[in-house]
């Protein structure tokens, strides 16, 4: 299992956060980070791969200390069992499909393992070829597949369908989810995709401000959620009876506004609690 | 704003064009270098010519003054390139000798004492040897015609490092850099090259005479011939060849 | 007279700088690409100065530093018996001095505009710096480094000011075509001098016409 008590402040565009989360993660559990942008979440999962270095506090993973800045202690990432998957694939265009998922394993190792993730990914037809010719499904396959090669313990994921369309990321999904049985993974998901994270994991955080506002299991998690922004959207027409259609996503809803004036392209929100629907302005 | 930069710019560029004063403009070769500062201040005690002083090798000289370099005289340290001017048409007088070179054999390193045998050359301990290009100075050229006369060319040959000018010959020799070579003595006797190593004579008659001649250009008509002339013939009054004396050349 | 000697220096002296900057000038862009901090500054200003003083400067620089009358100069003939001015291997380190912004530059430029994720990728699948630089980094910045070494290549070939300041003119050892060119100029040797020249014309021209060929088909890796 995974123990980490971390601190670190953090510095964007936006100003400075102070990031001071602590948690305790079981062996085997797909457990997903959730919230807004800038939230120190990418930071968090870079932390615990050892890409970036905690002001104070420790990491300890199956009793072995990765990282304890009071005892300087940092392992680097090289020497940790871990398999990332970069929210921009980080695929080695110099190489070829199968080159790139073998790159992590040493000569000695064997090799069976490449033609297991290969079928696995259903990239077999496209082992030979080029990485830069693949379409964003297929390259975050192979992004998969290569984090995986290694056998780590725990797979660290930041963001990774985020670019691609909702048909694949259902697909996608779904192979995340056969490659955390199979291997026996204890998986990270960085996400702000209620669907995924409904799908996949086990547990949320949630990550606010720098720091955990929040830990359950996903169902229970989505329906607790107090603050009021559930559902936003953009009012796309209005009609002559005080209904107005709202677009949410890629879906499109019609709202009695009883009365209440809108007009098209204003941003609104929805709150739907036990049947009932309300819609104000943002 | 833009334009006022502009405008300034353009303004201090418009004021470089130096004013026509008296001046005349003098190549000289490299081994008069230090000879000519007496000569210009002797000269200017009765003449307030201002005298700007260009130096380079004979050759690298005559070349700039065929291309069309706006040198008013051409002091040369030799006969040749200026009898090679006057033939193409681009002195106003035929040039005249005003003193002859002297070669000298110096060295800068401690414990080397030259010798005017030059048996030394062979030594180990030499390892190399600076003169200027035989090909565009003349003391270049008369320093391999002495090594040749003495049957010592071929040996020494691979231990020769060639100076652009009597200037970089000397250069090398000052620093070190080369551990003995052959210069003119007026450098070596010079004010600024005082106590810098040890040199000695060479057989004047063992080396072709070094006759250095002057060129009064045809330049010097666009200009300030008067001075020119004045300054021409000053280089041959009494005064001018106490100076060469005493910057070791031979003067008749 | 045409010998072809000076062309056959020039190019060793071209050759040797460029193998040798190429071993030097990768751990150095490297090394620059990183984190910035104030030694890194300064000694990249250090590395672009060649580009910026004129040839002369530094010839002059190094007969000084290389006068067995100096101190240096004195040691390294005490201990080794090289004197380096008036040697091929002088300059050959002046050489390199001279052209190392023309190999770095590219190279720092190249690795810096690799995005952080494709080493950290690396670093998290096991490899270390040096394996990563190596099978990772490098392969992708080839047009940079093949920039570079052109660059150097054709810089070193063009030298004159150095060559001319510590050189000593000495035929097989320090020659090198363009001291021969101004040579034969010198000489009123026009002809030769202009064989010479075209020679290494056409030289560079064919060098350039390869770099630009080969350019074309490697391309440029988009990252977005």
């Amino acid at each position: 299992m995974i123990d980490f008590s971390l601190q670190k402040t953090l510095s964007s565009a936006e100003g400075r956060l102070e990031l001071d989360v602590k948690a305790r993660l079981e062996k085997g559990q797909f457990i997903s980070l959730y919230g807004v942008s800038g939230s120190g979440k990418t930071s968090l999962l870079r932390m615990l791969a050892g890409l970036m270095k905690p002001d104070k506090g420790a990491v300890i993973v199956n009793g072995t200390v990765w990282f304890d800045a009071a005892k300087k202690i940092d392992i680097d990432p090289q020497h940790r069992q871990i398999g990332f998957v970069f929210q921009d694939y980080a695929l080695f265009p110099n190489m070829s499909v199968r080159e790139n998922i073998a790159f992590g394993l040493n000569r000695n190792d064997p090799r069976h393992i490449v033609d297991e993730l290969l079928e696995l990914t259903g990239l077999t037809n496209l082992a030979g070829g080029k990485v830069q010719s693949l379409s964003g499904g297929q390259q975050q396959r192979v992004a998969l597949a290569r984090a995986i090669a290694r056998r780590p313990s725990i797979l660290l994921l930041d963001e990774p369908l985020s670019a691609v369309d909702n048909a694949m990321r259902v697909q996608l999904q779904g192979t995340l989810a056969e490659i955390h049985r199979r291997f026996a993974l204890t998986t990270i998901l960085v996400s702000h995709n209620e669907d995924e994270i409904i799908r996949l994991s086990d547990t949320v955080f949630q990550l606010e401000q720098g720091r955990f506002q929040q830990q359950a299991a996903p169902t229970e998690f989505f329906l607790n959620r107090q603050d009021a922004a559930v559902l936003t959207g953009n009012v796309v027409s209005v009609e002559a009876n005080g209904s107005v259609v709202i677009l949410l996503d890629n879906r499109m809803l019609r709202v009695d506004t009883a009365g209440e004036p809108f007009n098209i392209d204003d941003r609104v929100v929805l709150n739907c609690n036990n049947g009932v629907t309300t819609i104000r302005k943002l | 704003m833009m334009k006022t930069i502009f405008a300034i710019l353009l303004l201090g560029l418009l004021s470089c064009q130096s004013p026509k004063k008296q001046q005349l403009t003098v190549a000289v070769a490299a081994n008069m270098q230090y000879t000519i500062k007496e000569l210009i201040a002797e000269f200017n005690k009765t003449d307030n010519t201002e005298i700007e002083v260009i130096t380079g090798a004979s050759g690298n000289l005559t070349q700039q003054i065929m291309g069309g370099a706006p040198f008013d005289i051409f002091v040369s340290a030799d006969k040749q390139y200026p009898q090679e001017l006057a033939d193409k048409g681009f002195t106003l007088e035929a040039p005249k000798v005003y003193a002859q070179g002297q070669l000298v054999l110096w060295s800068a390193r401690p414990g080397i004492e030259p010798q005017s045998d030059l048996q030394l050359l062979l030594n180990d301990s030499i390892k190399r040897i600076a003169i200027a290009n035989p090909e565009t100075a003349p003391y270049g050229h008369a320093a391999v015609s002495l090594l040749e006369k003495y049957g010592l060319y071929d040996k020494v040959q691979s231990k020769l490092v060639k100076g652009e000018s009597i200037t970089q010959a000397s250069q090398f020799i000052a620093t070190q850099n080369a551990d003995i070579g052959f210069t003119a003595k007026a450098i070596v006797v010079s004010r600024e090259m005082e106590g810098k190593g040890k040199w000695v004579d060479l057989n004047g008659n063992d080396y072709p005479a070094i006759e250095q001649s002057v060129a009064l250009l045809k330049h010097a008509q666009q200009g300030n011939e008067t001075a020119a002339r004045k300054f021409y013939g000053f280089l041959y009054s009494p005064e001018a060849k106490a100076i060469y004396q005493k910057f070791g050349y031979l003067v008749k | 007279m045409i010998e072809l000697a000076p062309l056959w220096l020039t190019l060793k002296l071209a050759l040797s700088t460029t193998l040798i900057l190429f071993v030097v000038a990768i751990p150095l862009a490297t090394w620059f690409s990183g984190k910035k901090t104030a030694l890194k500054v300064i000694i990249e200003s250090i590395v672009t100065l060649p580009l910026v003083l004129p040839p002369t400067v530094i010839g002059f620089y190094l007969l000084v530093a290389f006068s067995p009358g100096n101190a240096f100069g004195k040691w390294l003939e005490h201990w080794t018996d090289i004197r380096l001015v008036f040697s091929f291997g002088g300059l050959l380190i002046a050489s390199v001095v001279y052209s190392l912004p023309f190999m770095v530059h590219p190279v720092r430029s190249g690795l810096s505009s690799l995005p952080p994720s494709l080493k950290e990728a690396a670093y998290s699948l096991g490899k270390t710096k040096w394996q990563t630089l190596l099978k990772v980094l490098l392969p992708n910045i080839k047009p940079s480094l093949l920039t570079g070494l052109v660059l150097t290549f054709a810089h070193t070939v063009g030298e004159f000011g150095v060559v001319l300041m510590i050189g000593g003119n000495m035929p097989g050892k320090t020659r090198t075509a363009s001291i021969a060119i101004y040579d034969e100029v010198q000489a009123f040797h026009y002809r030769e001098a202009n064989v010479y020249a075209v020679i290494l014309l056409v030289l560079s021209f064919i060098i350039l016409l390869i770099m630009y060929s080969f350019n074309g088909k490697m391309k440029q890796v988009k990252f977005y």
